[in-house]
C-alpha cells in the first residue's frame, strides 16, 4: 500500500469558545450535544497530543493526553474526555492543543438541546503550500 | 509522625503509631503491647477502600512483608499465602504453578486478605465474591494469640471471617480454594444502552463473566464478556461495535490496570431489581449530574453466598458501581443516588463510601446476630473497633 507521504497543519492549535451544551434532544449517542475535535494526522510519525483546558474562574487542568496514528483522523468528543478531569458540561472552556508533529484540529459543536433550533458548526482550515 | 493516605487519595490519618512487622510473632507482640496499653490497632492493606475501615489515632501495622506463597495443593486445589500479598501477586505465583484464582475483582491490587475481608468481587452469574475462596486462616487476636480456623472444623466461624472488616482479628495466613489455570477470552462490545439491558440476563446465563459500563456523557455502554475458549457466546446477534478481543492467562486478562484515581459507592441489589434499579440511576444521573459527572458507571453480576455480612449473602446480585474523579466532591452526586439503592433493596459495599449506620444496616442481614456471636466471642473487649466501624456495626441491641 503506498503512503502518503505529507504533513499538514501546525503543532500548536487553540481554540476560545468551546462550551459543551448541557441538554441534548433525540436518541444518544448519536444526538448528544457534544464539542468535538478532528484530527488529522497526515504525516508519517505519529501524533501525541496534550491537550490545556482552560476556565474562567479555575486553574487550568493540563495534560488531556490523546495519540493519533500517522496517516489516520481521529475524532475526540470534549465531553468524554475524564483524565486528569472532565469538562463540566454547560460551562465555558477553552483549549491550547499541543503536538510532537504537525496535525491539523477542526473543532465542531452540536447542540441538540433545543430540538426546533439543533445546530452543528464547523471550523474552517485554510492549509497553505509548504514543503 | 507517619501520614497513611489511602489510593484516592480521599482519605488521610497519622496514627500514633506505624508498624510494618516482618513475621508473625513481631506482629503478635505488637497487638499484645498495643492491647495492654488499652490502645486501638488497626491494620491497613493495599488501601483501596473509600471507607475509614483503618483509620485509628492509635497503632495501624501494615503486612507488606508478608507475601509469600507458602504452599499449594494440586489435589486438593487450596493454597496458603501470606495475607499480605496482593491479588496480583498471588495470581502470578498461582500461575508459575498451574494454578489460578477462580476470579479477581474489576482491579487486582488489593491485598487478596483485604479483598475477602470486604467481599470484593468480579463479575459472574454463578461466581461468589472473592471472600468465597477463603478455606482456612491463622488469625492473632486481641491478645497477641493465633488460632487457626478451617471451614471443616469452624463453619461458623469462617462464615464470619469471609467479610469481616478486620474486626475479628488479623489475618497471618489464608488458604484459599484455587483452580487449575485456566484462559479467558475477553470480548468488548460498544452498543445502545436500551440494547445492552435487553440483552444482559441472556449473556449473563450463557457466559462466564459479564458485565457492562454506562457511559453518563453519551448514554452508551460497553459490554464485556469473558469465557473460558471455545465457551460461552461465539457471537453476538445484537447491534454492537466490538472494540476488544484478547484471550489469555486468567491473571493477566481480567483484571484492569486503572491509573486514574477515583471515588467509589456500590451498593449490591437483588437480582430480580438489579436492572430496574439501573435505569432509576440511570435517569437521575442523566437528569442532575451529567454536567460533572463523566465516569462510567459499572453494572455487575455476583452469585449468593452463605457468608454471615456479606452484601451478596443469601442472594443472587446485581451491583451498581458509581465513579466520581479523585478530588471531585462527590457528595452531591452519592448522596443523591444513594436513596435510589436503599429504595430497590440494595446493601452497601463496606468498603466504598455510603452513608448507612448500624440501625440502616442490621435489618438488611438475616445473620447480623450470627456475626456478632463470634465477634464478641473473639474480639470481647472490642480492641479491633475503631469508631468508623463502631458507627457501622454497633446498635444498642447488637453489641
Amino acid at each position: 500500500m503506498a503512503h502518503v507521504n505529507h504533513t499538514a497543519g501546525r503543532k500548536v492549535w487553540a481554540f476560545a469558545a468551546g462550551h459543551i451544551p448541557l441538554t441534548s434532544t433525540g436518541k444518544e449517542p448519536v444526538f448528544t450535544s457534544h464539542d468535538k475535535i478532528a484530527v488529522l494526522n497526515a504525516g508519517t510519525a505519529d501524533a501525541s497530543i496534550r491537550i490545556t483546558i482552560y476556565y474562567e474562574n479555575e486553574y487550568p487542568v493540563q495534560d488531556h493526553e490523546i495519540g493519533v496514528s500517522a496517516q489516520r483522523v481521529r475524532k475526540i468528543r470534549f465531553n468524554d474526555l475524564i483524565n486528569p478531569l472532565p469538562i463540566p458540561l454547560g460551562t465555558p472552556y477553552a483549549f491550547v492543543l499541543r503536538s510532537n508533529v504537525e496535525v491539523v484540529v477542526q473543532f465542531s459543536r452540536a447542540d441538540t438541546g433545543f430540538r426546533d433550533a439543533a445546530g452543528f458548526c464547523v471550523t474552517p482550515f485554510f492549509q497553505t503550500d509548504h514543503e | 509522625m507517619q501520614q497513611w493516605v489511602n489510593w484516592s487519595g480521599s482519605l488521610s490519618f497519622s496514627p500514633g503509631h506505624y508498624w510494618e512487622p516482618q513475621h508473625e510473632d513481631e506482629l503478635c507482640g505488637i497487638v499484645r503491647r498495643t492491647c495492654a496499653a488499652g490502645k486501638k490497632i488497626r491494620l491497613a492493606a493495599a488501601g483501596h477502600s473509600s471507607s475509614p475501615l483503618v483509620q485509628t489515632p492509635d497503632t495501624l501495622i501494615h503486612l507488606r512483608h508478608f507475601k509469600k506463597l507458602l504452599k499449594y495443593d494440586v489435589q486438593q486445589q487450596t493454597a496458603t499465602f501470606q495475607s499480605g500479598i496482593s491479588v496480583h501477586e498471588a495470581n502470578a505465583a498461582l500461575q508459575a504453578v498451574g494454578l489460578a484464582l477462580f476470579n479477581t475483582g474489576d482491579v487486582d491490587v488489593q491485598t487478596l486478605a483485604g479483598a475477602i475481608a470486604t467481599g470484593t468481587h468480579g463479575s459472574g452469574r454463578t461466581l461468589q465474591n472473592m471472600a468465597s475462596v477463603l478455606c482456612a486462616a491463622r488469625v492473632v487476636n486481641s491478645c497477641g494469640d493465633v488460632s487457626v480456623y478451617s471451614d471443616d472444623l469452624h463453619p461458623d466461624i469462617l462464615r464470619a471471617l469471609r467479610v469481616s472488616l478486620g474486626t475479628l482479628g488479623f489475618f497471618t495466613e489464608i488458604t484459599v480454594r484455587v483452580m487449575p489455570l485456566f484462559k479467558l477470552r475477553r470480548h468488548e462490545l460498544f452498543t445502545d444502552t436500551d440494547v445492552c439491558l435487553e440483552h444482559f440476563d441472556q449473556l449473563s446465563a450463557e457466559n462466564r463473566n459479564v458485565d457492562f459500563y454506562w457511559y453518563p456523557r453519551s448514554d452508551e455502554s460497553k459490554v464485556r464478556i469473558l469465557n473460558e475458549p471455545g465457551q460461552g457466546a461465539q457471537s453476538f446477534a445484537f447491534q454492537h461495535h466490538c472494540v476488544k478481543k484478547e484471550e489469555g492467562w486468567v491473571g493477566e486478562i481480567l483484571p484492569r490496570k486503572r491509573d486514574l484515581k477515583f471515588d467509589e459507592m456500590e451498593y449490591a441489589l437483588p437480582a430480580a431489581n438489579g436492572l430496574a434499579c439501573f435505569q432509576a440511576v440511570r435517569e437521575r444521573i442523566k437528569k442532575r449530574h451529567r454536567k460533572d459527572v463523566a465516569w462510567r458507571v459499572l453494572v455487575r453480576n455476583i452469585a449468593k453466598d452463605d457468608n454471615y455480612i456479606s452484601p451478596h449473602h443469601g442472594r443472587d446480585s446485581i451491583s451498581i458501581s458509581l465513579h466520581h474523579n479523585a478530588g471531585l466532591p462527590f457528595e452531591q452526586f452519592f448522596n443523591d443516588v444513594e436513596p435510589i439503592f436503599i429504595e430497590y433493596g440494595g446493601r452497601p459495599h463496606w468498603a466504598k463510601i455510603h452513608s448507612l449506620t448500624a440501625r440502616q444496616l442490621r435489618p438488611l442481614y438475616a445473620e447480623w446476630n450470627a456475626f456478632h456471636r463470634v465477634r464478641k466471642a473473639l474480639d470481647p473487649d472490642d480492641f479491633f473497633i475503631n469508631d468508623y466501624l463502631r458507627k457501622l456495626l454497633f446498635t444498642d441491641g447488637a453489641r
